[in-house]
């Protein structure tokens, strides 16, 4: 293997692989933090471009973009409550609430570099540890795959703020929203009210951009239209101070793990790790309910999972042709346009450019961190733009990017949409975080359920067959458990988690975000 | 957003000219082809492989447009609603361009095409986990008729051809299995390896690397013919169903194009597919060319049609 990554260097070290590199990931920062463009989009639009071109370029290229977009996801979650990215919307968590109080520059600091070291650390799982982590992979039928999508909806269970109603009302209007369309199971259409453009469901991305991208912009309109809010303005004035990066360590190395196992099971993504580094990560801390309201250590979590998802969805995808992730199924779309079929003989036969590509994972992962650096700068000064301006840009950027995905209006009318829905349920209070992860998880969920009950011949006792579910099952009791174990062990924590509900509102906003 | 613009000055054009002016002229304009898939998809990456050979024995500008939805119908629906002057044209996938219409309403129907030429025909083909007890497809079947009911099979969906071939197999050797749909073929191919289902209906060009790498072992697949690229597996035919099913994917227009223009494309699309340079990408990609003429094209989707619809009619597959 060493021989395969030494003949790789020659290659990848080439100038116009290097240049391919640099501008996938400066190109991936910025369709990341574009509401509405995505990786897996950027890609797609890419592989016929790369048809003439030199297969490490063009590989490279896609390693910047998928790198470089998942953390450019995290710029508008930070700075404007917006999530470039389904991935991103666990780091508005914390990210926005740091933003609020003048530390925009220090999140999108900790963003990236979290970003680097998850992916990179995710780049040398791909290139040490695929055989095994692909046999993990293959463990995941729809027994495991149901009780994973069970734990990120019981980790919605924390985001439900102090109303638990609304944020329950938030998550079945989630869950209903992800039934709509062909039934996978039976062909059978579901609220779809005979409308063509509605039967292959809702993607997520018309939700994500409706209920988080539309509404800040109507509030930032509407703000322009009455008081003039200086609050934003010191955004840059406390992110002086010196960041202790020892101080997130046991946080990276919790969110690789979790980022690196989400990547390789099929059908997950980035999202999905995300979510769940930050409720891991919450639960674990000795003081919890800092998250939510600008937490560092939240910031931290939820990006580096999701660049730690990047390079392993693509284990299975590189070993046995099994995308991990939908961004995964269209970079191995770009394989076989360049003659590489996955499998082993990839590995041996085509070395040099597998492993070239899988070391331009790591190398975009490390580029990131300068394009950021870089980027960070310029993109602080969006806290600047007067609302007026700011508002048009985003409703427009949003639509041009949705019409772009399908060449589709329907859906540019769609996001507009849920993007009124999205603006009423702020005004009422109700969180958007449990709808999107319910829309997310909640088809995950159903279909792995009829899947293993058809396997298992209707049997309950099946999905409690394999170690790794019981495991999960094991996870999932502690997390719904937790709440109540806290209560009864520690009473003085009870007391403590009391006295910040006396700002009941100032939580609520964090969380609805 | 341009896109959109030169849509509207497409069929601006299209309206004030083209009925008057010669058809020997074809094409004089960019040509636009609709993929009823998302970009990166099987369609999708077959279709722009394709596209620059065809562009360079067409003389034209090709254009690919993705309309995904609704299993292809909203792709379907938009080629065959489009102005029948040759200047859209589109991949039709079967069965799903033949078994939606059966299935449900829809806003077009199969004479709403007219066919140009056939590009790939894709045999659907029955695999299994390399440690299966199954050594042969007589094996599998004379366990499911002492165990019906037993045996679980994957699908990339309902009314897929995978789905349909099995059940018309069900049908012929009178077995009975349980069906278990995933949303896509990799999927199948996931659960097939990890062992979660007994037996995994995938189409063979999404099989061929994994079969040659050991990691599946294909009992039989739906073709006329044995496929050179897996020569040892045998066909339904030659184990005495009567069964032919695959995906074939191929080139069509809107009902109503002169049959100059449609002469032209498939000549064109035949002369880009005896290209070697085009065979040799097709080879990369496992995909299994096979070039039908506009009629040869229409005798076998008419076939297709009347098969399925007979299926429907005995038991619809939704069911």
């Amino acid at each position: 293997m060493w021989d395969n990554i030494l003949s790789a260097l020659p290659l990848l070290f080439s100038p116009s692989v290097l240049i391919a590199m640099l501008v996938g990931t400066t190109i991936g920062v910025f369709i990341g933090a574009l509401p509405g463009l995505s990786a897996t989009m950027g890609i797609a639009v890419l592989i016929p471009l790369t048809f003439t071109m030199e297969p490490l370029v063009a590989l490279g290229m896609m390693a910047g973009i998928f790198n470089g977009a998942m953390y450019g996801g995290a710029i508008p979650a930070i700075l404007l409550r917006i999530p470039g990215t389904p991935a991103g919307i666990a780091t508005v968590f914390d990210g926005n609430p740091m933003a609020q109080k003048g530390e925009g520059l220090k999140a999108m600091k900790i963003a990236l570099m979290s970003s680097c070291i998850g992916g990179s650390i995710s780049a040398l799982c791909l290139l040490l540890l695929s055989p095994p982590l692909a046999s993990l992979a293959l463990r995941f039928g729809p027994v495991e795959l149901f009780w994973i999508a069970v734990f990120g909806l019981a980790a919605i269970s924390v985001l439900l703020s102090d109303v638990p109603v609304k944020g329950l009302i938030s998550a079945c209007f989630g869950l209903l929203i992800g039934m709509v369309g062909i039934d996978s199971m039976s062909g059978y259409e579901r609220f779809t009210f005979d409308v063509l453009e509605l039967s292959s469901g809702i993607s997520i991305l018309v939700i994500l951009t409706g209920l988080y991208a539309i509404p800040p912009a109507l509030t930032l309109a509407q703000e322009a239209t009455l008081i003039k809010k200086g609050a934003e303005a010191n955004s840059l004035s406390a992110s002086k101070s010196k960041i202790r990066w020892s101080f997130f360590i046991p946080t990276w190395c919790r969110a690789s793990i979790i980022g690196v196992i989400v990547g390789i099971i099929p059908g997950t993504g980035g999202n999905i790790a995300a979510m769940l580094s930050w409720n891991e990560t919450r639960r674990v801390s000795k003081d919890s309910s800092r998250f939510g309201k600008g937490a560092p250590e939240g910031v931290a979590a939820a990006e580096c999972a999701n660049n730690a998802d990047n390079a392993s969805s693509l284990i299975p995808a590189l070993t046995l042709g099994i995308p991990g992730s939908s961004v995964s199924a269209v970079i191995l779309g770009g394989l076989l346009v360049h003659g590489l079929q996955p499998g082993p003989e990839l590995f041996t036969q085509s070395a040099p450019v597998t492993y070239g590509f899988i070391l331009s994972m790591l190398v975009t992962s490390i580029m990131l961190f300068f394009v950021g650096r870089a980027g960070a700068r310029v993109f602080i000064n969006v806290m600047y733009m007067p609302p007026l301006i700011l508002a048009p840009i985003i409703i427009a950027l949003t639509a041009i990017g949705i019409y772009a995905i399908n060449n589709s209006i329907f859906e540019v009318w769609l996001v507009f949409f849920f993007g009124i829905i999205g603006w009423c349920m702020e005004r009422l209070s109700i969180p958007l975080a449990p709808a999107v992860l319910a829309v997310i998880l909640g088809p995950i969920a159903e279909s792995s359920l009829r899947r293993a009950m058809i396997i298992g011949r209707g049997d309950f006792a099946f999905l409690f067959s394999s170690p790794i579910a019981l495991v999960l099952v094991t996870i999932i009791t502690l997390t719904i458990l937790s709440p109540l174990i806290r209560r009864v062990i520690g009473h003085p924590l009870l007391k403590r988690a009391s006295i910040p509900q006396s700002n009941d509102s100032d939580q609520k906003k964090h969380l609805d975000s | 957003m341009h896109l959109k613009t030169s849509r509207s000055l497409l069929i601006l054009c299209t309206t004030s000219l083209v009925s008057s002016l010669a058809l020997a002229d074809y094409p004089e304009r960019p040509i636009e082809m609709i993929v009823a898939y998302s970009a990166g998809g099987g369609t999708d990456v077959a279709a722009r492989t394709l596209v620059p050979y065809l562009e360079k024995h067409l003389n034209a500008d090709i254009t690919v447009v993705n309309r995904p939805g609704a299993g292809g119908e909203v792709g379907f629906t938009a080629l065959a609603n489009a102005k029948p002057d040759g200047y859209t044209i589109g991949f039709i996938n079967t069965p799903n361009v033949i078994s939606i219409p059966i299935e449900r309403d829809t806003r077009y129907e199969f004479s709403d095409f007219s066919l140009v030429a056939n590009i790939i025909d894709d045999p659907a083909g029955f695999s299994v986990h390399p440690d299966s007890s199954f050594q042969t497809f007589e094996e599998l079947v004379e366990y499911a008729k002492a165990h019906p009911g037993e045996l679980t099979y994957g699908t990339s969906g309902v009314g897929g051809d995978d789905h349909l071939a099995t059940l018309a197999l069900e049908r012929q050797a009178d077995i009975e299995m349980n069906h278990v749909p995933f949303p896509g073929a990799a999927d199948v191919r996931q659960a097939l390896m990890g062992g979660h289902i007994d037996i995994g209906v995938i189409n063979v060009s999404e099989i061929a690397s994994a079969a040659k790498a050991g990691q599946v072992r294909t009992l039989a697949q739906g073709g006329e013919e044995r496929w050179e690229e897996a020569p040892d597996v045998p066909t339904f035919k030659e184990l005495g169903y009567d069964l032919v099913m695959g995906s074939a994917r191929g080139i069509a227009a809107p009902a109503g194009v002169p049959d100059e223009i449609i002469n032209k494309i498939s000549e064109a699309a035949k002369a880009a597919i005896e290209e070697e340079e085009f065979q040799a990408a097709a080879d990369q990609q496992s995909l299994p060319l096979s070039y039908l003429a506009p009629e040869d094209y229409r005798a076998m989707l008419e076939e297709q049609q009347e098969r399925f619809q007979a299926l429907w009619n005995e038991s619809p597959w939704n069911e």
